[in-house]
């Protein structure tokens, strides 16, 4: 690129901004306001329960704990566990990294077939009232977002047989595993406002 | 460059002159302004219009004084700080003073420091909003007892779609809120349905009916008249019907009222929506859907649909 | 900065789409070029505003008499609604996003959005959701007609008992729009953040970039409230939930929080890219620098953060205590001073210039002019005993026309008329532009300064009809709006007839500072390509012989294709 100008004398070298590599900031910038949805959802189920003549439906006085608090404690572990997945891949060790990023996945497998016990074993549904739709429509939104991270380390698990695949760096690993915490974080807060706070 | 420096110094005497003669007649238009707008509003029929004018009235001035001094900025520089045709050459290259950004956040933060106070004033001199209790929608509404001091009441004002219904403290129901003239009367605001709004222009004051909670309310007509009953928020289809009187009568009349009240029978009261829905429903439902309008309420005093108001 | 040293294999890929750039199909492709996107955003946008302008029309006919005479009640309500709706979300947003697309990538000297795919996402989703919004006006009921806020119960009664009907519709379309906004408040968040050319610090920024910087992160904090309220609203509306219906133990007023939470800052969303609209135009049409750049650009965030808690002023009179109004009426006066360090900015940077009364000018002076008198209602509103009395009544309709119209739609005309020549390479008729200002500034003036004595009379707005003392300023109101249909027709006549055939636009025909304006006209596909300027000081250098970039002659010439 030269000039046909001769009086012109260039100070710059040509440069270009790079068109990708901005995943993860944009993916942090989406989270950080996913879990304002959340958070309105929490402000709506402590306003409704603080300010509701009755809470509970009719016939129920609280909601067992005891199969939630099992759920919790493997959904939490399953966020250190991922965590060591992502160390191995770091350290180039691929099947430490599926195997560990598969039990993972059980992890959180077995988290939503615990919601899918509770749900089922409960006396009350969606339409009982502003405490049975504000349970079923947190517990379930979280559902969603754990189902779909369930989805994503299946992707992620199947991209990681592509040769060359991580040549471009673990971008798509990362974003996954920090959605996974995500997650996890919301959980933590969603129990203590559903399970803790009777 | 510098005999232009030259002569904007000649000119600073009579620039000081101009601007302090512009400040003036801003000072003077906007004290005319503020007294003006107390012709914009409708009559003043309860304590709270006289301090919600003087109030607006302030913020007129104010506002005039602002609004004046920088469109009237604007309009010196269009005046006299236009480009020739063809000339495309930069104005003075000013990038800023930090002594004038200072001012001009300063200053209307102070403004706004004072509004606010002087409105903070006002609001605890007022004190409509008694309490606002939750109840189970569908049981019978709980009685609130009203802590603050009232004189007469409580009257329970039942808003619906679209009609209004005013229960006395006897026991009487009427399509028209009547009230004594100089006692502050009390309320419990009640809705059947969907969220309402008591809006009395003349007294300066709205007050949201909102469904499973009882909200007491408590306020003092200063003037006789029959003044407009607005619902304010936005209500379904006959949202605009939705209107009544408020009639402010001396204690006597209003004793006497209350007296011969009793005595009649119970009928249909207003309700122009009912009748505007049948008109519909005669010329074959047409139009978009709608909820039906509530039955006519059974009063006492039915009122007048065609009554005139004062405001 | 992640900037690269000139890297053959990005700059020797083909150019992904094959088509010339003056081929007219990809304006209906799916393609990811930000300013193909931009356009059209824009297009789309003002094809609604003539849609909710004729809307508007149909109020402003309804309402020029005071019985209720040429519509059904139900009829005039689902009008108003979605009049609200569509110039709300199908045109002030996304004209604004497209102003953004087109703006942003050549301002900060970036080739392109940083996710492009999910830009051209974004924006198809615009159709999807206003064909959604607009079939709701053929299901049985009709479409949504409990206004633009939807507040529960009257949202959710549902009288017809259908389970499609037009307020589901209405909560999906918002929804969508909802997610559309999003993924572009993403877009533009980490372009801005990434994707800036070098040396072009923040405080090197264009305002323009500084003033959608601060609005795409609002829209990231509030938008998600809404929707989380409009998901419990259709589960209320179509499952029978109770979050929001108190027969169950909901509450009505938790959805006006959810709604105002977002729906408040929302305007802020809206007006401040056209403070940076202002910003960007008053030092062109002036020559000079803008005053006091520094404090303009921080005021920005000065808006965005004390917007996130005024909401509760849409609410003084449901029932809130005394100690949260007063706070809020104080939170939201405070906005007026950021605010005012920003018009006063603008008035210092006219003081003294050399003025041009081109078009773009003429529309940021009469926004400009609006905006000081709709500021002013507007600090009259946050006060809690005048809201009281003139809240829910036409004074509220008037103020926020006067902001939403006279301000921001102005703003727009400025930008569209400004930006006009950079991104369609053609000139626009002058005389054209001047007559589609005076009749707007007429029409909009004759239109909403009358409805204020409305409102402080006490007309209550959303109303289909009315008592007789208002009906002068209603005739007035009327005739106002009429005018407002009438300005179209110039605009539009000047923007075909100018595009089709009009003078080739030079690159920089105002002569202005900023990198948009170092790039041919029309731009090219990646802007600035392979060579991005590096940006030496701060925009706004008018007369101060400073250079903007560095060999900014080369660039120059370049945009002239003598290089």
């Amino acid at each position: 690129m030269l000039t046909e100008n001769q009086n012109l004398s260039l100070n710059h070298k040509p440069g270009h901004v790079k068109h990708d590599g901005h995943n993860m900031t944009g993916f942090i910038i989406f989270l950080c306001s996913e879990s304002i949805i959340f958070f309105a959802f929490f402000v709506g189920y402590s306003v409704l329960k603080i300010s509701a003549p009755v809470w509970y439906p009719a016939g129920i006085n609280g909601i067992d704990i005891k199969m939630p608090l099992i759920n919790t404690v493997i959904l939490v572990s399953s966020s250190f566990v991922i965590y060591f997945a992502e160390k191995y891949l770091h350290k180039k060790n691929l099947w430490g990294f599926r195997i560990i990023w598969f039990i993972t996945m059980i992890m959180g497998s077995y988290f939503v077939y615990g919601q899918y016990v509770e749900w089922s074993e409960l006396t009350f549904s969606l339409q009982s009232g502003a405490f049975g739709g504000m349970f079923y429509l947190l517990t379930g939104f979280h559902g969603l977002h754990v189902i779909t991270g369930i989805l994503l380390m299946g992707l992620m698990l199947f991209r990681s047989f592509i040769p060359d695949n991580y040549k471009g760096g673990e971008m798509g690993v990362e974003s996954v595993s920090l959605f996974w915490h995500f997650v996890d974080v919301i959980w933590i807060i969603l129990f203590g406002l559903i399970y803790l706070w009777q | 460059m510098t005999t232009k420096i030259k002569r904007l110094k000649k000119k600073k005497f009579s620039n000081t002159f101009i601007i302090i003669f512009a400040v003036v007649l801003n000072i003077v238009i906007s004290l005319l302004m503020g007294h003006w707008s107390y012709s914009w509003l409708p009559i003043q029929a309860s304590e709270a219009a006289h301090y919600v004018d003087n109030l607006f009235a302030f913020e007129t001035s104010i506002g005039t004084f602002i609004f004046l001094g920088c469109t009237g900025t604007m309009a010196w520089i269009l005046v006299f700080n236009r480009a020739p045709k063809y000339d495309e050459s930069n104005g003075e290259p000013l990038e800023g003073n930090l002594k004038l950004e200072i001012i001009w956040t300063i200053v209307p933060l102070i403004l706004v420091l004072a509004i606010s106070t002087y409105s903070t004033r006002v609001n605890y001199k007022l004190e409509n909003l008694g309490s606002k209790i939750k109840y189970d929608f569908g049981a019978e509404v709980p009685f609130v007892e009203e802590k603050k001091v009232f004189d007469y009441g409580p009257i329970d004002v039942i808003s619906r779609q679209w009609n209004w219904e005013f229960v006395y403290p006897n026991g009487i129901r009427s399509s028209e809120l009547h009230l004594p003239i100089n006692k502050r009367s009390n309320f419990r605001l009640i809705t059947e349905d969907v969220i309402h709004s008591f809006y009395v222009p003349a007294f300066r004051l709205k007050q949201d009916i909102i469904p499973g909670s009882v909200i007491t309310y408590s306020l003092t007509p200063t003037k006789e008249g029959v003044f407009r009953l607005r619902d304010a928020m936005f209500s379904g289809a006959y949202f605009s019907q939705n209107q009544t009187n408020v009639i402010v009568e001396s204690e006597n009349v209003f004793n006497k009222w209350i007296k011969e009240t009793v005595k009649k029978e119970p009928q249909n009261g207003l309700n122009p929506a009912g009748r505007l829905y049948e008109k519909r429903l005669k010329n074959g439902n047409r139009g978009w859907a709608t909820v039906k309008p509530a039955p006519d309420p059974k009063v006492n005093e039915v009122g007048s649909e065609v009554r005139t108001h004062d405001s | 900065m992640t900037i690269v040293n000139y890297d053959p294999r990005l700059v020797k890929t083909k150019n992904p789409y094959p088509k010339g750039p003056n081929d007219w199909k990809r304006f209906f492709s799916f393609n990811t070029d930000a300013k193909v996107i931009g356009i059209q955003y824009i297009v789309t946008a003002l094809f609604f505003l003539l849609i909710g302008g004729l809307l508007g029309m149909l109020i402003r006919g309804e309402l020029i008499t005071p019985p209720s005479d040429l519509f059904d009640p139900t009829v005039y309500n689902g009008l108003y609604t979605m009049h609200g709706t569509i110039m709300l979300f199908l045109f002030l947003f996304p004209i604004l996003s497209g102003l953004t697309n087109l703006l942003v990538p050549p301002m900060i000297g970036a080739p392109d959005m940083a996710f492009p795919k999910l830009n051209a996402l974004a924006f198809w989703l615009v159709p999807v959701f206003s064909i959604i919004l607009l079939l709701s006006f053929f299901v049985p009921g009709g479409p949504a007609s409990s206004g633009w806020w939807s507040y529960p119960p009257i949202s959710i009664q549902n009288p017809l008992g259908k389970v499609l009907n037009g307020e589901m519709l209405w909560i999906i379309a918002i929804s969508l729009s909802g997610i559309s906004s999003i993924i572009g408040a993403v877009n533009f968040v980490t372009t801005i953040i990434r994707m800036r050319a070098p040396g072009m610090g923040f405080f090197k920024m264009p305002i323009f970039i500084w003033t959608v910087l601060a609005a795409q992160l609002l829209q990231l904090l509030g938008l998600p409230a809404l929707t989380g309220g409009a998901i419990m609203l259709f589960f209320d509306l179509t499952f029978g939930t109770s979050f929001f219906r108190v027969e169950g133990g909901g509450d009505p007023v938790l959805f006006q929080h959810f709604f105002w939470f977002y729906s408040h800052p929302a305007v802020y969303v809206m007006v401040l890219p056209v403070f940076g609209i202002f910003s960007e135009l008053f030092p062109v049409y002036s020559r000079k620098p803008l005053f006091g750049y520094k404090f303009v650009a921080v005021a920005s965030f000065g808006i965005t953060i004390l917007s996130l808690v005024v909401w509760v002023h849409h609410m003084f009179y449901t029932g809130t205590p005394m100690w949260m109004r007063n706070l809020f009426m104080f939170t939201t006066m405070l906005i007026a001073v950021p605010t005012g360090v920003k018009v006063f900015a603008w008035i210092a940077t006219l003081w003294g210039g050399n003025i041009r009364l081109s078009t773009p000018m003429l529309f940021c002076l009469g926004g400009l002019f609006n905006f000081i008198f709709g500021g002013i209602t507007g600090v009259m509103l946050a006060t809690v005993p005048v809201d009281i009395h003139v809240g829910n009544t036409y004074f509220v309709v008037a103020h926020f026309h006067y902001i939403i119209f006279n301000t921001i739609a102005f703003g727009i005309f400025a930008a569209i008329y400004h930006w006009f020549p950079k991104f369609t390479g053609k000139m626009f008729y002058e005389g054209l532009g001047k007559v589609h200002f005076a009749l707007t500034f007429i029409g909009a003036t004759l239109n909403w300064l009358p409805l204020h004595w409305a409102g402080l009379l006490g007309m209550p707005r959303r109303v289909a009809s009315y008592d007789p003392e208002f009906a002068i300023w209603n005739v007035l109101a009327s005739i106002g709006a009429f005018i407002l249909g009438v300005a179209s027709i110039p605009f539009i006549l000047n923007m075909v007839s100018s595009w089709v055939r009009g003078k080739s636009a030079p690159p920089n025909p105002w002569k202005a500072i900023g990198l948009e304006w170092l790039l041919p006209s029309p731009p090219p596909h990646e802007n600035f390509e392979e060579d991005i300027p590096t940006v030496l000081n701060e925009p706004y250098c008018y007369g101060l012989d400073k250079p903007f970039v560095e060999d900014e002659q080369f660039y120059i010439e370049k945009s002239l294709k003598k290089i």
